[in-house]
């Protein structure tokens, strides 16, 4: 990724709109649950999302895969499309703006704390 | 058996792990295994995002293979430290299941 790509995201705009080809591939059924997947998705993204790429990239595989063996949706997912979002985005693969706010303030706290001290 | 989902949360990671265990396989495969060991609840998807964690945690190795149809699969094998992790677990099975097995016959 070069400074223009991270200053414009440029190279969002590029891997959503080949994400969004990749999904009009798939059968019917498989496009609606993937609408719901972003959706249940987004509340995992950073500020700019980025972090979900890779998510995104993932979820994307396995339906790909799953649709080629012939399985229905249903069979793949289940009926917890939100416990599965959230099972993908876990973990140090998606950390979000409130992750950060979080370790700022907790810095922040920490710093006048120590000052109080002196 | 239906509606176990929530009792099997914590060992259905370490019966992933047994299964790559035995061979080199994929999510598909692990699924199957799985629904006809009878416990039919489990999708692929639950299987996919165990998968996933146990790649995160380096407890697996993973190649790409093309197969006859459809996009490249994901094959997964047990690394040593994949292999310390499901010891592990089931020493943990062992005191678990040990214990509930005495509960039940009213053993103290």
């Amino acid at each position: 990724m070069n400074i223009w790509e991270t200053v414009t995201g440029s190279d969002l705009t590029r891997d959503w709109k080949a994400f969004e080809a990749r999904a009009q591939a798939l059968p019917p059924d498989y496009q609606a649950a993937w609408a719901q997947i972003v959706a249940h998705l987004m509340p995992y993204g950073g500020f700019t999302g980025r972090n979900l790429t890779p998510i995104v990239d993932a979820a994307l595989a396995l339906l790909e895969e799953a649709s080629a063996d012939g399985q229905g949706i249903s069979e793949v997912l289940g009926e917890d499309i939100p416990g599965f979002c959230a099972a993908l985005a876990g973990g140090e693969g998606a950390r979000t703006y409130r992750d950060r706010w979080r370790e700022q303030l907790n810095r922040n706290v920490a710093r006048k704390l120590s000052r109080l001290g002196d | 058996m239906e509606g176990l989902t929530e009792m099997l949360k914590g060992t259905l990671e370490g019966c992933v792990l047994e299964i790559i265990g035995g061979e080199e396989t994929y999510g598909y495969a692990i699924t199957r295994r799985l629904n006809g060991l009878g416990f039919t609840d489990v999708v692929e998807g639950t299987v996919y995002t165990i998968l996933l964690r146990l790649e995160r945690n380096g407890l697996v190795q993973v190649a790409k293979r093309a197969s006859e149809v459809g996009p490249p699969r994901k094959f997964y094998t047990l690394n040593d430290a994949g292999r310390a992790e499901l010891a592990t677990f089931w020493a943990k099975w062992q005191y678990v299941s040990t214990r509930i097995d005495s509960l039940k016959e009213g053993g103290r």
